[in-house]
């Protein structure tokens, strides 16, 4: 009896654990856990999404691991930023000759794909000022907007992956679009209060999430990823803050706490930390609950 | 200029206080033949301060510092032991092991914890720049009693008395940079450990005087440092990194004037600097002649900061060429900017723009890269093209000059050849 008992319990939790037609999900490796949130809401349980940068790590600075070549060679589709944020994607797409997910092939989804990019520069155009990216701003996950244009990619690449379940991706996306565009009303009214209000961020990640939110970010702490601020940079953004009454400082987990609380300190700012992607925060959890993260934070923080 | 004061001032501070221990520290090291210590011992003390983030202890906090010295102080034990295993196997290679291991143990311990690579960044690149009094409070105590117990045991430090002696000054070592890297950055800490005391064991033979020219050194150079990273806008640490190479190099050069025998220093100086030349001169003439459409350092360099000497090899209309696609680059760029700052401000001024206009001013900005890449194309080929064309005579001549430069004894070799 209690054996029988056993037996329907293992098989009640392994039908929690792999939903209907488990081996038939679609196996997707996206880079970033933005395109992870996104792409689970296209494909709902349909699919199974891995992404390879952990939350809360700069996938700029990544190191690919064996288990990334692994996961690569047996996927189906690979969903990455593209802009040169995930440039050591091309090293690892090679390593793994997967050619269903090469560039080109039906599984390769550049999710930058009919993005408008901010910040366009040549390369070596405007040294004093922001990224190093010569395609533009990578960061466009962080306007809402932009989840249309992204969703509605990983929709197609699915739907040529699996026209059986079109339907239903389809269905899935317009569900999220409807959720996603109550919230965004919901916080454009939080974030009025800090309109036009200056901010400092530590690195210039935010051009799309200030364009929709009309934030104003004044500079950056560190000009070029990677390079420490130089004295008179410092001075400067010092001077400034002062002068233009900047009372927030955004932070990302990731970045150096001692430079940030340095600078915010200096010019009697307070330090808001907010996560430029889904986990970098505990409490953004996926591509919503980013959005509702920086939101909280930002809001509490607003004089 | 008190604005930068009030930002350099602290800095300084900080950077007296480490020449101060360090200079002591490094005539220490130099003498026991141990260069790459401070590097073991700080990464080590980073590797204890990752198993306590590990742990859950919070970064800057009394148990993760109890960590990294308990962990230093391990080091301190397996250093003083490398001593005597230095007959057969240089006791730097047991060094190096220590800093590697300790590097990606550490690496492994942090890669299960996300935010624990920043963590680990942090502890081993500090800032000096964003040191500030606090810091200064922190290490005069400790860096005090540290140099005085190092006085009082003045006679037992010498490197060569038994393990206990060694084992007590890895340890007060291991304290001394655990604390440093974490305010300066490893390459910081290792440039007031090592040039300071190399200048100060050049010059003098006595520990005291050794000590008053490191002194000396350090702090003036940390100060032109501080200045030069202000005054250039470049990065603190780095450029104090560079400023110490730079005095080192001067006072290598000093030396052998100092050492008495000025006028055969200047000989060897002289020729030394027209070998150099001359073999800069000969190896640009090779690269001209077989590659002339590659990157030409010398001659590349020699135009960007004399620009008329492009019209030597450039006919008129190559030139006009070069400088009409020159101009359309930089109005390119210049436009590019302008609507770059046009998207910018209207951000949080006016009306906000709609989706279209977005992506017009984005497909724009492409365009005006592409352009620009295109006018920057037609001047690397016009340049190429006539680099190409001149690479025979233009080589044989530098080539020529590379020879009346260099300090062949001409008459010996013609009599010899005779």
């Amino acid at each position: 009896m209690i054996r029988v008992h056993l037996a329907a319990l293992v098989a009640a939790c392994c039908a929690l654990a792999f939903p209907a037609h488990a081996q038939d999900r679609i196996d997707v490796v996206t880079t970033t856990t933005d395109l992870r949130s996104l792409t689970e809401a296209v494909g709902g349980e349909r699919v199974a999404v891995v992404s390879i940068v952990p939350a809360g790590m700069d996938a700029e600075e990544y190191q690919a691991k064996p288990q990334d070549v692994s996961r690569l060679r047996n996927a189906r589709m690979i969903v990455r930023v593209g802009l040169d944020y995930d440039l050591w994607a091309e090293r690892l797409l090679l390593q793994a000759g997967n050619s269903a997910i090469r560039r080109g092939g039906p599984g390769y989804v550049d999710a930058s794909y009919g993005i408008a990019t901010l910040e366009v520069r040549g390369m070596s155009v405007g040294p004093g000022d922001g990224h190093a990216h010569g395609n533009g701003n990578p960061h466009y996950w962080l306007d809402p907007k932009n989840a249309e244009i992204v969703t509605g990619t990983i929709l197609e690449a699915l739907t040529r992956l699996d026209p059986a379940n079109a339907r239903s991706y389809q269905a899935n996306r317009s569900a999220f679009l409807a959720r996603l565009q109550l919230k965004l009303a919901e916080w454009e009214a939080k974030l009025t209060s800090l309109r036009g209000m200056p901010l400092v961020a530590y690195h210039n990640s935010w051009p799309y999430f200030a364009r929709r939110f009309r934030l104003d970010f004044v500079a950056f702490i560190e000009m070029k990823p990677g390079v420490p601020p130089s004295p008179a940079h410092l001075a400067e953004i010092i001077r400034s803050m002062r002068a233009r009454n900047v009372k927030i400082v955004v932070r990302e987990p990731h970045e150096p706490k001692r430079d940030v609380d340095f600078v915010a300190g200096k010019a009697g700012a307070a330090v808001v930390t907010l996560a430029a992607s889904v986990g970098a925060l505990p409490q953004a959890g996926d591509y919503i609950a980013l959005f509702d993260a920086n939101v909280a934070a930002l809001t509490a923080t607003a004089p | 200029m008190s604005d930068a004061l009030a930002l350099l001032f602290p800095p300084f501070l900080v950077a007296v206080c480490l020449v101060g221990i360090h200079a002591y520290f490094g005539i220490q090291v130099l003498a026991r033949k141990v260069i790459f210590v401070d590097l073991a011992l700080a990464q080590v003390a980073a590797l204890g301060a990752s198993v306590a983030f590990m742990l859950g202890h919070p970064a800057q906090n009394f148990t993760t510092y109890g960590y990294s010295l308990a962990f230093a102080l391990l080091a301190a034990v397996l250093l003083a032991f490398t001593r005597t295993w230095g007959t057969r196997v240089p006791q730097e290679a047991l060094i190096g092991v220590i800093y590697v291991v300790a590097a990606a143990a550490a690496i492994l311990l942090i890669d299960r914890a996300p935010q624990g690579a920043e963590h680990l960044k942090q502890i081993l690149t500090g800032n000096i720049l964003t040191s500030g009094l606090g810091d200064v409070a922190l290490i005069v105590p400790l860096y005090a009693a540290i140099g005085l117990l190092h006085w009082l045991l003045h006679r037992q430090m010498t490197g060569a008395g038994p393990l206990a002696w060694e084992f007590v000054f890895y340890a007060t070592f291991g304290a001394v940079v655990t604390s440093s890297v974490a305010i300066a950055g490893v390459l910081l800490v290792f440039s007031f450990l090592i040039i300071p005391a190399a200048i100060g064991v050049m010059f003098a033979s006595s520990l005291a005087r050794q000590l008053a020219i490191g002194w000396i050194a350090g702090v003036i150079t940390s100060a032109a440092g501080l200045a030069a990273s202000f005054a250039l806008d470049l990065p603190t640490g780095a450029t104090m990194v560079c400023a110490f190479g730079g005095v080192l190099a001067v006072a290598g050069m000093f030396y052998p004037f100092w050492r008495g025998e000025p006028r055969a220093a200047l000989r060897v100086a002289g020729a030394a600097a027209r070998w150099g030349v001359a073999a800069v001169l000969a190896a640009s003439a090779l690269q001209l002649a077989a590659a002339p459409r590659a990157d030409q350092p010398l001659i590349d360099l020699a135009e960007y900061l004399i620009p008329p000497l492009r019209s030597l090899y450039l006919s008129p209309a190559e030139q006009a060429a070069f400088a009409d696609a020159g101009v359309h680059a930089e109005r390119y760029r210049a436009e590019a900017e302008q609507l770059n700052d046009r998207e910018r401000r209207t951000r949080t001024e006016g009306e906000a723009l709609d989706e279209f206009s977005v992506a017009r001013i984005s497909s724009f900005l492409k365009s005006y890269g592409e352009m620009r890449k295109g006018e920057q194309f037609v001047m690397h080929e016009v340049r190429a093209r006539a680099r190409e064309r001149i690479r025979w005579s233009a080589a044989l001549g530098l080539l020529a000059f590379a020879l009346l430069l260099a300090p062949v004894p001409w008459r010996q070799v013609w009599a010899r050849l005779r």
